[in-house]
């Protein structure tokens, strides 16, 4: 089974057409591989598909937007995975 | 119908907000400025304007599904064909389906049929944003009055 970042590449690359060896865990969605807001719902969509999970994207752009997190926590692929894994425990937990 | 007001849905047929689905009806108008343009001697409702219908019957659902505290913006078209054009005097009978509601963002499914037949589907993405004003809130509650939007959905 593939690792959570090798599934979240393969999605972006295919979502949004990015050489998928262009894309690593320290890669910036927004900043570095220049996906924008609308691009970011369908990698988001497909994402909600895959994991079974529903990211949480309200919250994290409020909380960029107060200061209290910063677009890397969320936006860099290795934090983002990491935050999906966790919403996969979490469901796992609760199930 | 109203064409020139973007009043593209005249009657809400069935809302089952637990199902995530929507039947609407949009009567085109026999006569319109748009079809003295599109086409003179030749007049059928533009493509557009057949996505248009589509996002607001989606919209409306999205209204129900969300108990009015959002509202839906189209960002998206991702897919949209035009089976068989739409002519004026033409009963539109529009369905729409929510297939992912994701944080912000939501996704449907529509279809248009005149007589049974399909004329036009699309898949499209809307972004579901806090109401920008009262006005927008207080006129976005009397569309939906008009178009006989279930109360009990209305209330937030």
């Amino acid at each position: 089974m593939s690792s959570t970042f090798d599934q979240v590449a393969t999605i972006i690359a295919e979502t949004c057409d990015i050489p998928r060896d262009t894309i690593t865990p320290d890669s910036h969605a927004i900043d570095d591989l220049g996906i924008d807001s609308l691009d970011f719902l369908d990698i988001a969509f497909a994402i909600d598909k895959q994991f079974g999970i529903k990211l949480p994207l309200e919250k994290w752009t409020q909380e960029v937007n107060d200061g209290k997190a910063t677009t890397e926590q969320y936006f860099v692929l290795k934090n983002l995975c990491a935050r999906i894994d966790e919403l996969v425990a979490a469901k796992g937990a609760g199930a | 119908m109203q064409l020139e007001y973007f009043h593209m849905i005249d009657r809400i047929v069935d809302l089952k907000v637990d199902e995530k689905t929507i039947v609407v009806e949009a009567l085109v108008p026999k006569e319109s400025t748009v079809f003295e343009g599109h086409f003179p001697g030749y007049p059928l409702m533009p493509g557009v304007l057949l996505i248009e219908s589509m996002a607001q019957a989606s919209g409306f659902l999205l209204l129900g599904v969300l108990k009015f505290e959002r509202m839906p913006i189209l960002a998206a078209v991702k897919e949209a064909k035009v089976r068989g054009s739409v002519f004026p005097g033409e009963l539109m009978t529009l369905e729409a389906s929510l297939s992912h509601e994701g944080s912000g963002y939501a996704m449907t499914e529509a279809k248009i049929r005149v007589g049974g037949k399909l004329r036009a589907n699309s898949a499209l993405t809307f972004t579901l944003i806090p109401f920008p004003n009262a006005d927008m809130r207080g006129y976005m509650t009397k569309v939906a009055e008009r178009v006989g939007f279930p109360q009990q959905a209305v209330s937030p």
